[in-house]
């Protein structure tokens, strides 16, 4: 791929793109965004850019219009109206103020096909737009598309701030058992929802008050803790496997903080019932899991992992936590799946290793793919056993990315294989409760941002996804954010989700007998037998 | 408790076999020993005590990891069953401790290791089992008089019903009780965010934590 080298103060960043996007595109993804405040078309003529070294191809009319004749000798351009393909290198001349919003990974956010934008908007809002919102446990994304033609205006995604709390939902929801606590919490993620939408709206040059539908899905904690309502239920025992009502709010003081339509419809999409939330059925109605007879598997990673299975009549359900490891790698040189993440490793001919950074050239950790692809060539070169030991009684593997260096320790390795085991023996159970053997699966859909960076071959070779055949297996990205989108946009993907309701049946693993051998055997570095 | 020297030869397979985490080689050498004639308490004493003391041990200068101590204690416990199907023999020579996983969790193979770890080493141990309400749990401690109370859990959701341990404890009077809590689910907390007195890394780190209790060593 070509690179990109982004002055900022004076201090080079290299980023690496696929030629097609707009060089406004390949920044909003990145951490050096520019200025702008409209849909990329070249009607703000704030994106500007100096061009250092390289081809940023033929002025088009928006950038003679915006730039001056002596600007354009200088080598400035907007943004948004070059297309680079080769290696370039650019000076940002009005660098916006800093902000935790960017444009989605490529490849992690879709909006469905399939489903008709259907779903009428209030009424007396000019140029309706919605926003799909998919709050997460540590990351928070929104779609924005006009609700009258379905088309996508934009895309953000940023952390959910409730992870100064507590980056797992056990902690965030004893933390709000003080009621004070639980009010804070609720605010964080309210007023990220909030400034994502303010984010679009200057950045793409849309009206606020033109955002008049938000439909929100998120595991069961998430949306408790969002609404402020319910959330100490979820640590009782018996609300494990109930519904909980965590949905009703005050929309019209919502709507009223984030500064969009009075009349805007705020939709909390109601979860499953205990842990497993409307994320879940949001990811099933984006793969169409449950259409059609073929035995099919859906493995959401996070924190809280989902699990879905399909017998091609029946859906069993259920959640399963098994710590940050995927989402934010492991241990001392762990980190989120982005800007700066090692997040692929493959061996090179001559016995070394390869590392590809997210975005960046500077690495500052290794992600959850990155993880996967690290333990699966230490096991085939013996490094490691199957049981998580390095050969010969070492602690820890050093392996240097660029200047930095970085050491995976047996601590590392070990919550690596606990995150694994839990999602492993969680797919057991539900295989063992539907009676329908891994080997009959005909589809296996691998969602969340782990699973878009995942190499499947590797994951197989540790255990982490089944051994079916690599063309059943599908890395399809954040498919709940894609679920949200076509629930806020259509009333098909609204029937399907209340049948999916109807139809999903809840397991509780904490009360499964398989799960604990199903555990122990997970937690070995090896291939699982489709059996 | 029996010590790492003076293993008699015919016990050496069955120490390796358990340390291996190989529960079925394990099974089969407990067999091949109980026909030879070895009495079940001679292969407990100098059989899985000597094993757990090696484990013991290697614990202290290197970290296992979940995997290795699960095997093990699955293969302990196993040997256990076939030897003693009614449940071991009571022993108090060092006073009594109360094992159990709370209510919500019928995971209990993390109990029963530490379990093992207790009983090798000269404890009473009253076993609430799995799924056990934390009113079970209180009456237990007092009606047996236990020091020290622990618990283990696999699943993360169980974190909330460790941290009323101690406050249930309390309303009965039973402040001086200690209280440790471990397992896969439990092990990332802080002793302080699950309200207990110690947080063990593994089944060995909470058996010597009541024991430096019990020393007094830790006030």
């Amino acid at each position: 791929m070509p690179r990109l080298t982004v002055l900022v103060q004076g201090k080079p960043h290299v980023l690496s793109f696929r030629p097609g996007a707009s060089l406004r595109e390949i920044l909003d993804r990145s951490d050096y965004r520019v200025r702008s405040a409209c849909l990329g078309h070249g009607a703000c003529g704030l994106c500007q850019v100096r061009l250092l070294s390289g081809e940023g191809g033929p002025h088009q009319p928006a950038e003679q219009f915006q730039l001056s004749a002596s600007d354009l000798t200088e080598g400035k351009r907007l943004a948004c109206q070059m297309r680079p393909t080769t290696d370039l290198t650019v000076e940002i001349l009005n660098p916006p103020p800093p902000s935790g919003w960017r444009t989605p990974p490529e490849g992690l956010t879709y909006a469905p096909a399939g489903f008709a934008a259907d779903r009428p908007p209030p009424p007396g809002v000019s140029h309706p737009v919605g926003a799909a919102v998919d709050l997460g446990t540590t990351h928070l994304s929104i779609a924005v598309h006009s609700l009258a033609s379905g088309q996508r205006l934009a895309e953000r995604w940023g952390k959910n701030p409730q992870g100064r709390f507590g980056s797992d939902v056990v902690t965030r929801l004893m933390a709000a058992q003080r009621p004070e606590v639980a009010e804070a919490l609720a605010f964080a993620a309210r007023h990220a929802i909030g400034e994502a939408i303010a984010d679009v709206a200057r950045r793409e040059g849309l009206d606020c008050r033109a955002f008049s539908r938000v439909t929100v899905v998120g595991n069961t904690a998430m949306l408790a803790l969002l609404a402020d309502r319910n959330h100490h239920l979820l640590l009782q025992p018996a609300y494990w496997m109930a519904p909980l009502e965590c949905t009703t709010i005050d929309g019209a003081a919502w709507a009223q903080a984030w500064g969009i339509a009075r009349q805007a419809q705020i939709e909390l999409v109601p979860p499953l019932g205990g842990f497993v939330g409307s994320d879940l059925i949001a990811g099933l109605v984006a793969c169409r899991l449950t259409e059609g007879s073929a035995p099919a598997l859906f493995i959401d990673f996070g924190t809280n992992s989902e699990i879905a299975l399909w017998t091609g009549s029946d859906l069993w359900v259920t959640a399963t936590a098994g710590g940050p490891a995927f989402e934010s790698g492991a241990g001392s040189c762990g980190t989120p799946a982005e800007a700066g993440a090692v997040f692929r490793v493959a061996e090179t001919a001559d016995g070394g290793l390869a590392f590809r950074v997210l975005d960046d050239d500077c690495a500052h950790g290794l992600c959850g793919s990155g993880l996967v692809d690290l333990v699966a060539c230490l096991r085939r070169r013996q490094r490691l056993d199957a049981k998580g030991r390095f050969a010969e009684g070492a602690k820890n593997f050093a392996f240097a990315v660029g200047e930095r260096e970085f050491s995976l320790g047996l601590r590392d390795i070990d919550a690596l294989q606990r995150a694994k085991a839990a999602v492993g023996a969680g797919i057991a159970a539900l295989s063992a409760v539907a009676g329908l053997p891994l080997a009959a699966l005909q589809r296996v859909v691998v969602a969340g941002l782990f699973g878009r960076y995942l190499d499947i071959a590797n994951a197989q070779a540790i255990g982490l996804l089944p051994s079916v055949p690599v063309s059943h297996i599908e890395l399809v990205g954040n498919t709940a954010a894609a679920g949200a989108t076509a629930l806020l946009l259509s009333t098909q993907a609204q029937a399907m989700a209340n049948r999916l309701r109807q139809q999903a049946q809840l397991i509780n693993l904490a009360h499964r007998p398989e799960f604990e051998d199903a555990f122990l055997e997970h937690l070995y570095l090896r291939p699982t037998e489709a059996s | 408790m029996a010590g790492t020297s003076a293993v008699p030869d015919a016990l050496r397979a069955l120490i390796d076999a358990l340390l291996d985490g190989d529960h079925a080689a394990a099974l089969a050498e407990t067999r091949r020993l109980r026909q030879a004639g070895l009495p079940a308490e001679t292969i407990v004493t100098a059989g899985l005590e000597t094993a757990m003391s090696r484990l013991d041990d290697k614990c202290t200068v290197e970290s296992f990891n979940l995997l290795e101590i699960m095997l093990v204690g699955r293969a302990v416990s196993a040997v256990v069953r076939e030897l003693y199907p009614e449940g071991l023999p009571r022993d108090d020579r060092r006073g009594t401790l109360v094992v159990a996983t709370l209510e919500g969790d019928v995971h209990d193979l993390g109990k029963n290791i530490v379990k093992m770890v207790l009983i090798g080493k000269g404890y009473r141990v009253v076993d609430l089992g799995r799924d056990c309400p934390i009113d079970t749990l209180v009456a237990a401690t007092a009606r047996e008089g236990a020091r020290g109370v622990l618990i283990s859990g696999l699943i993360s959701t169980i974190v909330p019903q460790v941290r009323r341990v101690r406050t249930a404890l309390r309303a009965h009077g039973l402040d001086a009780v200690w209280v440790v809590a471990g397992g896969a689910a439990l092990k990332q907390f802080a002793a302080a965010e699950l309200d207990v007195d110690y947080v063990a890394e593994n089944a060995f780190d909470g058996a010597r934590y009541i024991e430096r209790r019990l020393e007094g060593e830790v006030p």
